[in-house]
């Protein structure tokens, strides 16, 4: 039931920076996704929310308020560490009590609280387990959460909960903790390598890089609306094609030529002109933002086939056009010869403009 | 176990039995020595050809309990080196031992478990301090702490020993108990934070139960060490005070030395060692070898 906000947080260990002046503000109730490669500083930015990591620099606040100062056992957050950081010493049953226990409730109101977060995770089996070292991946996994879901702090910081587990249990994971936020009903915090588990989860994602949030939007705009190359190439695979070139125009005609393809983007133009310095631009492409015909049409690129691999109901078409691959993401099979000659047509709508300067995305 | 592809013919194996009990007699053969002169009786002890069979005698374990004067004594009023009484020297090296080991493991565990986790300004040096007070030999400070100990009034004390043993035993526990702390993954102690633990807290319900294989294993070292001291025990020590392997090194027999009656004490003194190397050695073994790999 809170609202966190960071500001401009800086953490150093030597020379390395963890935070590089990160800031983010997460709605009350909301389910905020941190979306990065490892060492982007996501475990830092959570363990400065509980407080296990004093920044050197920047405000944590709680609903308006400053809690830098507030040590972790009274700032009623729970965390779900990456390692499960279960307590190795105690039954599976002590491991969930734990929290409970350290705040004074009664013996009756802690076991009907195990019991029913073991429920909710279908743990009940485990509770009696009497060495939680000895349980699988999978199993420590969920006694690790049961531990985190058992109170209701202000908010929950989930650190990678899901990275460890096989493809399979994750995917049935990813769909429960959708549920189970609707259930817990509160501040969510959630950290993630993987952009798919965070498109398929988070309301909002924050992409975190070298210690800064990059960029902090709805799944959907950080997809489509990448605010620069980073972003369009960490998320989407196959990662989008990139074509560098330069941009020349006729009378009215916009037109992009680079590594040997042509492409009229006439329609394109637009205020985002103004903001490019020169006429190098970088053209970018999602796999599944292009067409293959077998016949040639008005404004298509001729292309050959190098490989086509199906992969379930898509196939990824990988192509040789001009001097470069491109890559193209297919609905179902299709029969693909490699040295086809074929045609690629690309959807005008979706195509971005990056400078290669800034590597900002103009368009 | 039998295990099939390693091939030793049943002779090899005979020889390598018989070269094991060999060097176990040897090794054991003065404890046995040991054990049985006590049991003997003087004119027993000195008969040789030693005897192998005998009706055993508990009388020398009777007389070093048993505080008497002698016949020299009365007569001269000098007070000779028996080891009789020798509940008062047991009793001084259980007292010795239980201080020094409870107040070093105490602080050494909370030293250590400061170092892994807090790690305050200087850490490595402070360790390297701590090490090098070991690294003089104990003889080079005797004399000195012999001086000290007599102006301070610490000398032929319990609490004297007491101290000196917890400084002696320091370095090894702080050390030791550190690295079992090293190896715990810090992130556990954190969840418990989170959970709302208190530092302290944190450290004796959390900490400390994940290393207690290290903390049976210093104690095992610790208690060996302190129980077996000889030379500090014999310079600040008097009759008072004095324990066991001081009061077995000093004893006289009234006419020569009393084998029998030394045996004795040897025996009882090493029971409390035995015992405790038996109850501890996964522990000490595990302690040996310092970098034990935890899944966590």
């Amino acid at each position: 039931m809170t609202r966190v906000t960071l500001r401009n947080l800086r953490k150093s260990y030597g020379d390395t920076v963890a935070l590089d002046g990160l800031s983010l503000d997460v709605p009350h109730r909301s389910f905020v996704v941190l979306l990065g490669p490892t060492g982007a500083g996501k475990t830092t930015t959570l363990k400065c929310i509980a407080g296990l990591i004093q920044p050197d620099e920047g405000d944590i606040l709680f609903d308006g308020v400053r809690v830098n100062e507030v040590p972790p056992w009274e700032r009623d957050v729970a965390m779900f560490f990456q390692t499960y950081a279960l307590y190795p010493h105690m039954s599976v049953y002590d491991n969930i009590a734990y929290p409970l226990r350290e705040r004074k409730l009664s013996m009756a109101e802690i076991e009907r609280t195990v019991k029913e977060v073991a429920r909710l995770l279908r743990i009940e089996r485990l509770l009696d387990r009497k060495d939680p070292t000895t349980l699988s991946g999978g199993e420590m996994q969920r006694v690790a959460l049961a531990r985190t879901l058992v109170r209701r702090p202000k908010v929950f910081l989930l650190d990678e909960p899901i990275t460890n587990l096989d493809a399979k249990l994750r995917e049935e994971m990813r769909i429960e903790f959708k549920r189970l936020h609707k259930e817990l009903n509160q501040t969510l915090i959630y950290t993630t390598p993987d952009f798919l588990e965070a498109l398929s989860i988070g309301e909002k994602i924050a992409i975190v890089k070298d210690g800064k949030v990059i960029q902090y939007d709805t799944p959907e705009n950080v997809f489509r609306h990448p605010v620069n190359k980073y972003v369009a190439m960490f998320v989407g695979n196959p990662t989008i094609n990139l074509i560098e070139g330069e941009l020349k125009r006729f009378d009215k005609e916009l037109q992009f030529f680079g590594k040997g393809i042509r492409l009229n983007i006439t329609e394109l133009a637009g205020e985002w002109l103004n903001r490019l310095r020169g006429d190098e631009v970088i053209l970018g492409i999602r796999p599944q933002d292009i067409r293959i015909t077998l016949e040639k049409e008005p404004d298509a690129i001729p292309a050959k086939v190098i490989v086509a691999e199906p992969v379930g109901y898509e196939t990824v078409v990988t192509t040789s056009a001009g001097e470069i691959e491109i890559k193209v993401l297919t609905k179902g099979f299709i029969n693909l010869k490699s040295g086809q000659q074929i045609w690629l047509k690309f959807d005008k709508q979706r195509i971005h403009v990056i400078d290669p300067k800034t590597e900002e995305v103009l368009l | 176990m039998r295990r099939r592809n390693r091939r030793s013919s049943p002779i090899k194996r005979a020889l390598l039995y018989i070269a094991v009990i060999i060097i176990c007699m040897v090794y054991v053969f003065p404890v046995y020595w040991m054990i049985t002169t006590s049991l003997k009786t003087r004119a027993q002890a000195f008969s040789f050809p030693p005897l192998w069979i005998w009706e055993p005698t508990l009388r020398n374990f009777l007389d070093i309990f048993m505080k008497r004067q002698t016949e020299i004594e009365a007569l001269t009023g000098w007070e000779l080196e028996l080891a009789t009484g020798a509940e008062q020297f047991f009793y001084n090296s259980f007292i010795v031992t239980l201080g020094s080991i409870a107040l070093a493991i105490v602080i050494g565990t909370l030293a250590a478990y400061s170092f892994s986790r807090y790690r305050p300004k200087g850490t490595d040096t402070l360790m390297f301090f701590i090490l090098s007070t070991r690294m003089l030999p104990a003889i080079v400070v005797a004399i000195p702490i012999f001086f000290f100990y007599r102006k301070l009034g610490l000398y032929n004390t319990h609490i004297g020993l007491i101290l000196l043993y917890t400084m002696f035993n320091l370095p090894f526990a702080i050390w030791m108990m550190k690295s079992f702390f090293d190896e715990i993954h810090p992130d556990v102690e954190q969840a418990a934070m989170v959970d709302g633990s208190k530092p302290f807290r944190i450290f004796y319900k959390v900490a400390l139960p994940q290393v207690y294989v290290g903390l049976a294993a210093a104690l095992g070292f610790l208690i060996i060490n302190v129980w077996n001291e000889f030379l500090f025990a014999l310079l600040l020590t008097e009759r008072a005070t004095r324990t066991v392997p001081v009061a077995i090194a000093s004893t006289r027999g009234e006419v020569g030395i009393n084998w029998g009656l030394i045996a004795a004490i040897e025996t009882l003194y090493i029971i409390p060692a035995m015992v405790l190397i038996f109850l501890l050695q996964k522990y000490l073994l595990r302690g040996m070898t310092f970098g034990t790999v935890r899944g966590v």
